[in-house]
């Protein structure tokens, strides 16, 4: 099955593009025939039920799942689809997953800079200082261990190290579960300041007020399809779709 | 009194050299997951190593030199061939290929070597003793021996605590999908950490050689007080397993002058009491 | 859990045993004394590795020291065997196993608090101590071995029965106590003792959970299994009279490890399978008129290299070839006693000053409060205020640094989780805790047998959770709520009263979070619920009451009204509780 590359990128040239993606753990079907784009800059919602396959998805693009026979992942100008999970990261995907992802038996300064590099025209926009003024928790505890953090602080820690990666396209797994509501305010400020910043973000997040102040676009997943792509004001204005597939 | 000052020498460079073995072990285990029942075999081959390269070089510095980037090039040749596919899979798998492993060495061993046991001469100029006191005079070479173990694991320390690629080694250990989340191939690591940890038991081999005798099975011995001193360390811990090598040198070498014929058994009742003490050893995460 | 072997499986191992049997009245030259001297040791070694597949395959206990048994059960022998005349077998076998027996309790009590690599690595070290005992020292014949004169013969009054010097005798004999060791393992597994250390194998925390404590399973067992080698190692004393240290040492456990996976794991016939194809490859390999001088002078390396190859390609190991028995769907036969719901009158649980301090960390701080029966009781709090440490130290996971925690009048502080089980208090974990590899109804099945409604409360649970039509599914196969709904289910048939549930609908789409409320109201007519949930709307929903914790302290509890009004409250915790309700 070939992609129409015209037919997926109405306007602006993408930078992600995946295709037919298909993928499943052992004979259960997670993902089926999934086609989407992120255009530069863009900030989208991921939405859907527990279980439709928005983890799932994440992690195929990531390369950390096979995308399935007719599965293409087009990223700027490469096809990434079936590259290395290290590959993919330094073409300019960073993935915040979910649980964080951290390493307990690294201090947060060693962690942040660990996966530190500059992005591929060398241009390293997110150097510490930075990552340490958007984030003053961090730098009060510089010198801690990675376990010592409260859940928000982890949070935090893990996506100012995906930022450190200067990724182009940055995706996040259930950003702000688990957190008191306080908290969730300062992520959500955070994902505010990555968004001006010219960042593609792709944000999977149950809180759907806060989500559609921030994301431009939004794609629902239900049983591993795609039921709904579109804007914010379209997916607002549009009680039953979200009663429909969201359940709220 | 003499005679407990030589043992507790004794005790300590044993100690050390176990620790080398111990730490590529821990090492392996920590960061990739992996019991390696063949690491003795890597004791072993070390030792065989400094035969034939000292017999061709004349000397064991020389042969260390040449020795030890072959090691570490035959423990990445044994990753990319059998232990990366026991990644995914159990302990019991993992116990089981690296003892299949150890046939295959043992028998070419016997193949390229032969059954009998060999000597390893000490260099010239480190043949001679040192007086210590009046009556007791030490082999020089041990006390090098001790010296050059002592430097090879502050090197570790530095190299663990302080570089890029000891922060990755960490990393690994705990988190290996989100190391490739930030765009480092942990094959590569795995592969680095596991020809590291053979390097590691081959020079052990490599330095021990001269003071004892060469002969098959030899990296057996090594293997299990290798296995004892992680668990009383802890896994994964590299502090852990020189605090225990040391414990097991002393421990060792006493019982072999107060309890002989229970030596052994006291090497492993030290362990039992450590593990009743503290189970996870004693630098181990609970 | 363990069926039973496929028919065609049971013919196969029938046929087997009917031709070793048969072997010694073949004629020479089809099984000379030496096939037969083989036979039995196969025989004998498969006796050992069924027992280690006890360990292995049915409880995950990985023992890396299994020879050491083996080894007591031979040198058992040596010691009951007079210089010059024979000892008898109903002598020196019941001593040899006891030896082993004992050597296993030992052993087993300070192995089976290990885990994963530590069990490993201490039951390798145990065992290493005992070859070194016996290698070192000149208990028995020290490196050397030990050699027994005059082999056992069975006597019963003045009637020798059996004589082990005849080779056919103990072969016989050996087969016969592999039958029965095989039979007995067998009987063991599927009964329901067996099921907890099925259970335990799977999910041991789960396990302990539900009263069951686990020490004293996985204790038994682990003598059991040696006992058994004990019996096998005897017998193989008698092959030769001869007992070698080797025989206990490590690469024997390693070879018994070896012929475990390679049959199969937790089959127990698999790991027989294992033993016969081994020895039987390993003949073979040395054998140069069948593969030639090329190989059998280095038939070690052909040997490890099939091994591995074996690992590579047939994780399953040999069982896994062979066809399975599949259970026939509702075919599990359970005696369906009156129902009785309501167990007992829940009781009220109450803590007073409570207090738990991790290091310098204060996780709890004088918690007093009380939850009254047939009530939902939800604690809710910021994260890291001390939630799941509080439900830890209700169930009994940790011990209170401070403070009293009662049932009823019955104060429980110092009592561990399964005695608190079997009390009536039963808890859920953060992140779904069932055995996947069992069914529904055999969930259920194993929580009624640690409490005390017994097969009743499975029936029970499966109503009161709406799993009815989803007992003969495997747990892993369920959805995500269907999965809390079995957890919770389970508390319910191990008979608790007091549900202590953390974060069930954490994960739950809406829908599921529909019904999982509606269940817990339901079941808060008799039991009484503590809830720690995130879902506020579910908890001002669902609760009767809601307890709040801030940094470790109760800082109010109340109706849900109540904790709405509370000026406290909302600055401690709330604060923008309004934005959460995501409709727009």
């Amino acid at each position: 099955m070939s992609v129409q590359l015209s037919e997926l990128a109405p306007v602006a040239k993408p930078l992600l593009v995946c295709s037919h993606i298909t993928t499943g753990y052992g004979r259960a079907t997670i993902l089926r025939d999934v086609s989407l784009h992120v255009a530069p800059g863009e900030t989208i919602g991921l939405l859907g039920r527990n279980g439709m396959g928005k983890t799932t998805l994440l992690r195929t693009i990531m390369g950390l799942l096979p995308p399935g026979p007719q599965g293409c992942i087009l990223f700027g100008d490469h096809d990434i689809t079936g590259d290395r999970t290290a590959s993919i990261a330094r073409a300019g995907i960073a993935l915040v997953p979910e649980g964080r992802g951290l390493f307990p038996n690294l201090g947060v300064e060693e962690s942040l800079t660990l996966g530190a590099r500059a992005d591929s025209k060398g241009r390293n926009l997110w150097p510490l200082e930075r990552i340490y003024d958007v984030f003053p928790r961090l730098a009060e505890r510089r010198k801690h261990w990675c376990n010592q953090l409260s859940g928000g602080e982890q949070q935090m820690m893990a996506i100012g190290r995906a930022l450190m990666t200067n990724p182009r396209l940055l995706m996040l797994d259930e950003a702000t579960e688990g957190l008191a509501p306080k908290m969730r305010d300062e992520i959500w400020s955070i994902l505010r300041r990555v968004a001006q910043a010219h960042i593609a973000t792709m944000i999977v997040d149950k809180n759907l007020r806060d989500l559609f102040d921030l994301a431009d676009r939004h794609v629902i997943l239900a049983k591993g399809e795609i039921v709904f792509e579109g804007s914010t004001d379209k997916l607002r204005s549009d009680d039953t779709l979200i009663h429909r597939w969201l359940g709220v | 009194m003499e005679l407990a000052l030589v043992q507790l020498f004794n005790g300590i460079q044993y100690g050390l050299v176990v620790f080398l073995a111990a730490s590529g072990l821990t090492l392996v285990f920590g960061i990739l997951g992996i019991i390696n029942l063949a690491h003795g075999s890597f004791y072993m081959l070390g030792a065989y190593l400094a035969l034939t390269l000292t017999s061709i070089t004349g000397n064991i510095f020389l042969a260390l030199a040449l020795g030890l980037p072959l090691a570490f090039a035959f423990g990445a040749a044994i990753e990319w061939i059998f232990i990366r596919h026991l990644y995914k899979r159990d302990h019991l798998q993992q116990v089981l290929l690296t003892f299949a492993l150890i046939l295959i060495f043992n028998e070419v061993q016997r193949i390229v070597w032969g059954s009998y046991p060999h000597a390893v001469p000490v260099p010239d100029f480190l043949s001679g003793s040192i007086r210590l006191t009046a009556t007791l005079a030490y082999p020089v070479y041990r006390l090098v021996l001790t010296g050059i173990c002592l430097v090879l694991a502050l090197v570790m320390l530095i190299t663990i605590t302080g570089t890029k690629i000891g922060r990755l080694i960490r990393a690994g250990e705990s988190n290996r999908e989100m190391l490739e989340l930030l765009g480092f191939d942990s094959r590569l690591l795995f592969r680095l950490v596991f020809a590291a940890g053979t390097m590691l038991a081959a020079a052990a081999g490599m330095l021990a050689a001269p003071v004892e005798s060469v002969y098959p099975g030899i990296g057996e011995r090594v293997l299990i007080v290798s296995f004892v001193v992680v668990v009383i360390g802890g896994m994964g811990s590299i502090r852990g397993a020189f605090i225990g090598a040391l414990l097991i040198g002393i421990a060792d070498a006493f019982g072999k002058m107060l309890l002989p014929g229970f030596a052994s058994v006291m090497v492993y009742a030290l362990m039992a009491v450590v593990l009743v003490v503290r189970p996870a050893g004693l630098f181990g995460r609970a | 859990m363990l069926r039973r072997p496929h028919l065609g499986v049971m013919a196969l191992l029938l046929i087997l045993l009917g031709l070793v049997a048969l072997l010694p009245i073949m004629p020479p030259d089809v099984a000379g004394p030496y096939a037969i001297k083989f036979a039995t040791r196969i025989v004998i070694v498969a006796m050992m590795v069924v027992s280690l597949d006890l360990l292995i395959g049915i409880t995950g206990l990985v023992s890396f020291g299994h020879a050491a048994f083996f080894g007591l059960g031979a040198y058992g022998v040596y010691f009951m065997s007079p210089e010059a005349e024979s000892a008898n077998v109903l002598i020196a076998f019941p001593v040899a196993i006891a030896l082993a027996a004992g050597g296993a309790a030992l052993i087993g009590a300070f192995a089976v608090r290990n885990k994963g690599f530590y069990f490993i690595m201490v039951t390798l070290a145990a065992s290493q101590m005992l070859y070194a005992l016996f290698h070192d020292t000149r208990i028995a014949g020290g490196s050397d071995g030990a050699s027994i004169n005059i082999k056992p013969e069975l006597v019963i009054g003045e009637t020798s029965l059996l004589d082990l010097s005849n080779r056919a005798a103990l072969l016989w004999l050996s087969l016969g106590c592999l039958v029965i060791v095989y039979g007995l393992s067998f009987w063991l597994v599927r009964s329901s003792f067996g099921h907890v250390l099925q259970g335990i194998r799977w999910n041991e925390e789960r396990m302990r959970a539900l009263g069951f404590n686990t020490y004293i399973y996985k204790l038994a067992i682990f003598i059991i299994a040696g006992a058994l080698a004990g019996l096998a190692g005897a017998l193989f004393a008698a092959i030769d009279g001869f007992v070698p240290p080797e025989l206990l040492g490590w690469r024997q456990s390693g070879l018994a490890i070896m012929m475990v996976v390679l049959g199969g794991v937790g089959t127990l016939y698999g790991s027989a399978l294992g033993a016969l194809v081994y020895n039987a490859l390993e003949e073979t390999l040395k054998n140069s008129a069948v593969v030639g001088p090329q190989i059998s002078d280095h038939w070690p390396i052909a040997m490890g290299l099939l091994l591995i190859g074996a690992v590579l390609a047939a994780p399953q190991g040999l069982a896994g070839w062979l066809p399975r028995f599949v259970p026939r769907i509702g075919g599990t036969n359970i005696k369906t006693a009156p129902m009785d719901c309501a167990v007992h009158a829940a009781p009220v649980l109450s803590v007073a000053g409570l207090g738990k301090v991790f290091g310098g960390l204060i996780a709890n701080d004088g918690i007093t409060i009380s939850f009254e029966p047939n009530k939902v009781h939800a604690i809710i709090g910021p994260n890291g205020a001390g939630k799941t440490t509080f439900t830890n130290l209700l169930s009994g996971t940790f011990a209170p640094t401070a403070g009293r925690i009662r049932i009823g009048d019955v104060d429980v502080t110092s009592l561990s989780v399964h005695r608190r089980a079997r009390l009536g208090i039963g808890r859920s974990f953060q992140r779904t805790n069932i055995i996947s590899a069992f069914t529904v109804e055999e969930n259920c099945l194993i929580a009624a047998q640690a409490g005390p409604l017994a097969a009743s409360g499975v029936e029970m649970a499966l109503r009161a959770t709406g799993l009815e039509d989803r007992r003969d599914r495997l747990a892993r196969e369920l959805s995500h709520g269907e999965q809390r709904q079995l957890e919770i289910a389970m508390l319910l048939a191990n008979g608790a009263h007091t549900l202590l549930l953390d974060e069930p609908l954490a994960g739950a789409g809406p829908e599921e979070t529909q019904r999982l409320t509606a269940l817990l109201r339901g079941l808060a007519t008799n039991h009484t619920i503590v809830l720690i949930e995130h879902d506020m709307d579910a908890v001002f929903a669902v609760a009767d009451t809601i307890a709040v914790l801030v940094n470790g302290r109760l800082i109010a509890h109340g109706a849900p009204d109540e904790i709405r009004a509370d000026a406290a409250v909302r600055e401690a915790y709330l604060g923008s509780f309004e934005l959460i309700g995501a409709s727009p």
